[in-house]
């Protein structure tokens, strides 16, 4: 699951600042999940501006709110045909990919990111979400008990905990498990601690050339045309 | 055959002695100069810290260059932290043309217990990877695989935490150093000898020196406040208790006579092959402490 | 109160609000199937004369009920899994009396010309009567003795049913047109036809006490429960000298044992063949029979009576439990030679009664004497004649006997109509099935609330009834137990629905869950409708089944809004305050109505359901402060203050985004109750008045 929080009202505020006409679109999935830009979020920013537009007496803005259920793919933006036209911009709330989906599905009309997209993670429990994997392309987790030292070791090490770990804790965060604990932990459990005494050599970066694509169809060739 | 003085002083069974210097938050280096002045002929080698907790700072390998210049023994610290790769083995390539040869791989800090905390953290490479991979410089090759003209000698540390609360990942990594081609090793600060004695039965089967870190405590507070924020520091609670029981403004005297009672200790018992005294922004002090052991 | 109350409307048609609630356990133990927990929700609300409004829309003569009514409901209460049932009989009697139920004028104009005979008064009678008069048509009620009622009035003692309680409801009937022919006994249905009824509705009660069957009942000293009762409702005084004993089980036995307390017997004795266990009367009146010094002997039965020496010998036999009957309940068996001797001054039988149907109403005849008739339609075996109440049930309840009269009703209008009786409203689905566990420990376990009765000594003089009256706060209390069953959180967009599990996470009672195919569900069974899931979806996708809540905020606050945008007060303050706690024991409503300058409460069904937009809203319409206002410790739900706290640190942090103090939103009386939640308020708008920001009052409020 992506996991995004939304932007602050003044940076809202500020980049619709130059267009009369607003419609906050949200998305029904990823977004809606982790609380960043759901249809709920979209009713509530709605209010928030409005409250902002009308302490400020600055009463320039013309909302207009809808939320699809994914802004990921073209499909699912054929409904907003009318609406975008009748906007000055629109304001997703979707993360990272949505926003740029929108912006190529409409070319005439300003697309502003709502959310900062943050990681691909889960819900720890009500209203916290932690991070599990960083999409580094070259997958150690067999090697590490499914526990991902990139992603949840602060320096992202692959050869142990550094020596900054107290009380199974990271250096950097008091409130973070430190993963080398939990590997150490896991292994031990699973009886694979030989995993952990083997030499890992320094990561591949070149798995993760931007921008990356993937391709299952057989019958096209990977790479070339990445616009 | 030897790569360095302090290499030499390895081989043999002499009790080591080293100490570290951080260089200054900017370009003014006297107080360093007049620091290695102070201490070069009192010890074996002097460490120059590599952005301590992630503060920004003159370069440690600038440092070790002052330290050669005053007529030191330099320990270069490299931490893989601001550097990748590419970056890593071009300082070292430096380092050694300078006669800089003695390395202390670290990890490094996480950016966020420094001051510039939205800084990218690089950690292209982990310690165990950056002994390795000046090994293989040393054999002539750069990590890409491509020849070198002119290889590198080096003596290699590292550093292990025996006072670590969870010690057996510790240990893993720690073996995974001496393999890598660690010859020395300097403990984070040692506040327990029993601790050390214990790490030592087991350390002792490998054939590297260990030299145990030796921090000089200023006060109570302080200890407590590194006890909560510095990064690998474990300061049992009977030092902390001794250093409250002092009368206001004894307190650092009482930190030295800590230190200078363990290095005694640690010699007159052969705990370890030396200490490495860490006086933390005080290093005028080290002689003193050194003078009582 | 002072002007007489208006009739409300015979409401045929539902309230939109209801949405998909499901019918609650409490609702389809009702005879009447009144809709028990819309008004005892309204009572929670302190809205007596709404609750009083749902109550007569169900129920004929809710002040009858509200004495009398064996709560079968109370039995079905599904708070009776978490600790004790609610006490909704004697909610309904607080409602009917706060609620001013005896200033309603009942009116009712004439629109059809077939004329109805009623023949007997008894509750089944008078209820048809009304629903029939209701509908226009001509009714005439015969009664065969002076005054109308049936056992209401001849039946039940007075300390149970007041007789004024009784002529309320017959003066109403009189004033809505009803023709009353009373020392009128009907010989012959012929005769009723002939003098133009096009139907006829037989309910003439079961008056005949059962008689025992052993030597020596026609003894002098032996007299029937029935008649016994009746003489002494009419305000006879029988004498029945020190030791009087009671033959029966039932009702009508503790009716007998309690009068008999009354009229100064000096030792009253219940002889029953089985167990307490198996008495058929209800426990409460079982209960107050023995604290009013009723002695009950279990497992005895009379064989045999004499009487000498001016006393009456009766001979009895201990008895012992055997094999269950049809019924379930153990059958009693004589145990051999274990007779014994005992010797009373009265022996009153009271082991059940039937009706007494005139042969020469030609009608068809069941077990036990009861008139047979279609359980649907209530017709008899002739053409235009129906019957119901005890005449076909054989004795049973009160409100057994209203909903068979209300049914005759419509059924013989069907009949005059020439229609098939429609089912009365499209069938709902009913809600059933026990609690789960994990639900029911999640629930705040809450005292039952009872009225307070006369102390023993107080009731045994005189005729007075026992039961007293809540207080409002009591009644508040009481009726805020109320589980709301049926009216829980349903996913209406199950496209929407993203299965983020927010309302699994958030449920205080563990109740949505994901099925095996990875959609979420939130059984309606188990749901306790706190509407917090509601609130959090952040999909917008869950309703309450009884969406009234949300809409009632919305509805609430724009009203408020457009009201204050009118006012001329300077400042606006807007508290959404518990309809349940303060303000519905009234202490937030005396705040308002003293008339404090510039503040607007907006009264809400409990905090957990207001939602961050609405708070925003009131600032969006130029509120200079918000305060939410819960109901401190009594609050009936769990999490209530946690969720508010969240919501209001949420909107905390987009006011000072905009740049406003976050000091203008206030929480009071939330976790715990303020000492004084006047004084609290007074802070409250003190510290608002000092922030002294340009106002940020629109100069009108508009959408």
């Amino acid at each position: 699951m992506i996991i995004a929080e939304q932007k602050s009202l003044e940076e809202i505020r500020r980049v619709i600042a130059p267009y009369e006409k607003v419609l906050l679109l949200g998305c029904g999935t990823c977004v809606t999940v982790c609380g960043a830009g759901g249809e709920r979020e979209v009713a509530f920013l709605h209010s928030a501006l409005r409250v902002a537009q009308a302490k400020s007496h600055d009463g320039v803005h013309n909302f207009s709110e809808c939320t699809v259920k994914r802004q990921c793919d073209f499909e699912f933006l054929d409904v907003l045909e009318d609406k975008v036209n009748e906007v000055d911009t629109v304001l997703s709330l979707s993360c990272g990919i949505g926003v740029q989906v929108v912006a190529e599905r409409f070319p005439d009309i300003p697309v502003l990111p709502g959310v900062n997209t943050s990681f691909m993670g889960m819900a720890k429990e009500w209203g916290v979400w932690d991070e599990r994997c960083a999409a580094c392309g070259d997958c150690r987790l067999a090697e590490t008990a499914g526990i991902c030292p990139v992603t949840r070791c602060t320096k992202g090490i692959l050869n142990g905990p550094c020596a900054g770990t107290k009380d199974g804790k990271c250096e950097a965060n008091k409130d973070m498990d430190c993963a080398w604990i939990l590997i150490y932990k896991r292994l031990e459990r699973l009886q694979q601690l030989e995993k952990m005494r083997r030499y890992y050599p320094p990561r591949n970066f070149r798995v993760i050339p931007r921008p990356r694509r993937i391709v299952v169809r057989a019958d096209v060739e990977s790479g070339g045309d990445n616009g | 055959m030897a790569n360095s003085l302090f290499e030499e002083k390895l081989n043999s069974n002499e009790f080591l002695v080293t100490t570290e210097i951080g260089p200054p938050k900017g370009a003014d280096v006297s107080e360093m100069v007049h620091h290695i002045d102070l201490l070069k002929d009192k010890v074996d080698a002097i460490n120059v810290t590599d952005h301590q907790s992630s503060v920004m700072r003159f370069p440690s390998l600038g440092g070790c260059l002052l330290v050669k210049e005053c007529g030191g023994e330099p320990i270069y610290q490299v931490t893989c932290r601001d550097r990748n790769r590419l970056a890593l083995q071009a300082d070292l390539l430096m380092a050694y043309s300078r006669g800089v040869t003695n390395v202390l791989c670290l990890t490094g800090d996480s950016v966020d217990v420094g001051d510039h905390k939205e800084a990218k953290p690089v950690f292209d490479l982990d310690s165990v990877q950056l002994l390795r991979m000046a090994r293989e410089l040393e054999a002539g090759k750069d990590m890409g695989g491509n020849e070198l003209k002119g290889a590198p000698q080096f003596c290699l540390g590292a550093s292990v935490h025996p006072e670590a609360d969870f010690i057996e990942p510790q240990l893993i990594k720690f073996e995974k150093k001496v393999t890598a081609g660690a010859r020395f090793f300097q403990t984070q600060g040692i506040f327990d000898l029993e601790s050390l004695k214990k790490f030592m039965q087991y350390a002792s089967q490998f054939n590297v020196k260990i030299l145990a870190g030796i921090i000089v405590l200023a006060s109570a507070r302080m200890a407590q406040y590194m006890n909560d924020n510095v990064p690998g520091i474990i300061i049992s609670q009977a030092i902390i208790d001794e250093l409250a029981n002092v009368e206001k403004g004894k307190g650092l005297q009482k930190g030295i006579d800590i230190a200078s009672r363990f290095i005694k200790t640690i010699k007159e018992e052969n705990l370890c092959h030396g200490v490495h005294v860490m006086a933390v922004g005080r290093e005028g002090i080290v002689p003193d402490i050194l003078a009582a052991a | 109160m002072g002007n007489k109350v208006k009739d409300y409307k015979l409401s045929q048609t539902r309230e939109a609000s209801d949405g998909h609630s499901l019918i609650p356990p409490c609702q389809v133990a009702c005879p009447l199937h009144m809709e028990i927990g819309k008004y005892v929700d309204l009572v929670a609300q302190g809205k007596v004369i709404e609750a009083l409004q749902v109550i007569r829309e169900g129920n004929p003569f809710p002040s009858i009920c509200a004495y009398v009514c064996t709560h079968p409901c109370e039995d079905a209460c599904r708070r009776g899994q978490v600790d004790k049932p609610i006490s909704i009989r004697a909610l309904k009697r607080f409602a009917v009396e706060f609620g001013g139920d005896r200033m309603i004028e009942l009116e009712a104009e004439t629109a059809q010309s077939e004329k109805v005979a009623v023949v007997g008064s008894g509750p089944a009678g008078l209820a048809c009567a009304y629903y029939l008069r209701k509908l226009g048509y001509p009714v005439t009620i015969f009664e065969a003795y002076s005054e109308l009622g049936g056992m209401l009035r001849v039946g039940i003692p007075r300390y149970r049913l007041p007789r004024e309680v009784v002529d309320t409801e017959v003066q109403r009937l009189l004033h809505m047109g009803i023709e009353i022919k009373t020392n009128t006994r009907v010989i012959s249905i012929d005769l009723l036809f002939d003098m133009g009824y096009k139907a006829i509705f037989i309910t003439v009660g079961a008056h005949q006490s059962l008689r025992m069957g052993i030597e020596g009942e026609d003894s002098p000293g032996v007299i029937d429960g029935a008649t016994f009762l009746r003489e002494v409702n009419l305000g006879l005084k029988p004498s029945l000298g020190q030791k009087v004993a009671i033959v029966g089980g039932g009702n009508v036995a503790m009716d007998a044992a309690r009068a008999a307390v009354r009229l100064g017997a000096g030792k009253v004795s219940i002889l029953y063949r089985r167990s307490k266990a198996e008495m058929p009367a209800s426990p409460e009146e079982i209960e107050q029979a023995m604290e009013e010094g009723v002695e009950a002997m279990f497992l005895v039965a009379p064989i045999k009576m004499k009487r000498g020496n001016g006393r009456l010998n009766v001979t009895c036999i201990k008895m012992e439990l055997g094999e269950p009957d049809t019924g379930g309940r153990r059958r009693p068996v004589p145990i051999e030679d274990s007779e014994y001797d005992m010797e009373f001054d009265t022996l009153i039988t009271a082991i059940g009664q039937a009706p007494q149907i005139s042969e020469d109403f030609h009608l068809r005849l069941g077990r036990g004497s009861t008139i047979q008739v279609d359980p649907v339609t209530l017709t008899t075996n002739r053409a235009g004649v129906f019957a119901g109440g005890d005449a076909v049930t054989g004795p049973a309840t009160v409100t057994e006997a209203l909903a068979s009269g209300r049914q005759a009703a419509f059924r013989i209008d069907d009949y005059l109509h020439h229609r098939y009786p429609l089912p009365e409203k499209e069938a709902k689905e009913t809600l059933s099935g026990e609690l789960g566990t994990e639900t029911i420990e999640m629930i705040k376990k809450i005292e039952r609330l009872e009225p307070p009765l006369l102390p023993p000594e107080a009731r045994t003089k005189e005729f007075k009834p026992v039961e007293l009256i809540y207080n409002w706060e009591t009644a508040v209390d009481e009726a805020r137990r109320c589980l709301r069953c049926g009216m829980g959180a349903e996913i209406i967009f199950q496209d929407k629905c993203a299965t983020c599990l927010t309302c699994l996470r958030v449920c205080p009672y563990h109740v949505p869950y994901l099925d095996k195919w990875g959609a979420i569900q939130i059984p309606a069974d188990q749901c306790q409708a706190c509407g917090i899931c509601v609130a959090e979806c952040p999909a917008k996708a869950i309703i309450l089944r009884k969406p009234y809540d949300r809409r009632h905020i919305n509805e609430e606050l724009e009203h408020t809004l457009k009201s204050a945008a009118q006012s001329k007060s300077k400042q606006l303050i807007i508290g959404f305050c518990c309809q349940y706690g303060l303000f519905g024991t009234g202490t937030l409503a005396g705040l308002w109505r003293e008339g404090r300058a510039g503040i607007w409460i907006v009264p809400v069904l409990c905090v957990a359901k207001l939602e961050e937009e609405h708070i925003l809203r009131a600032f969006e319409m130029g509120a200079e402060g918000v305060f939410i206002a819960g109901c401190g410790e009594r609050c009936s739900r769990e999490n209530t203050a946690f969720w508010v706290l969240q919501r209001v640190e949420v909107v905390k942090r987009v006011l000072s985004q905009i740049g406003l103090e976050t000091e203008r939103l206030e929480t009071l009386n939330l976790r715990v109750a303020d000492d004084d939640i006047s004084e609290s308020l007074d802070n409250f708008t003190e510290r608002i008045g000092g922030l002294c920001l340009a106002s940020v009052i629109k100069e009108e409020v508009k959408r």
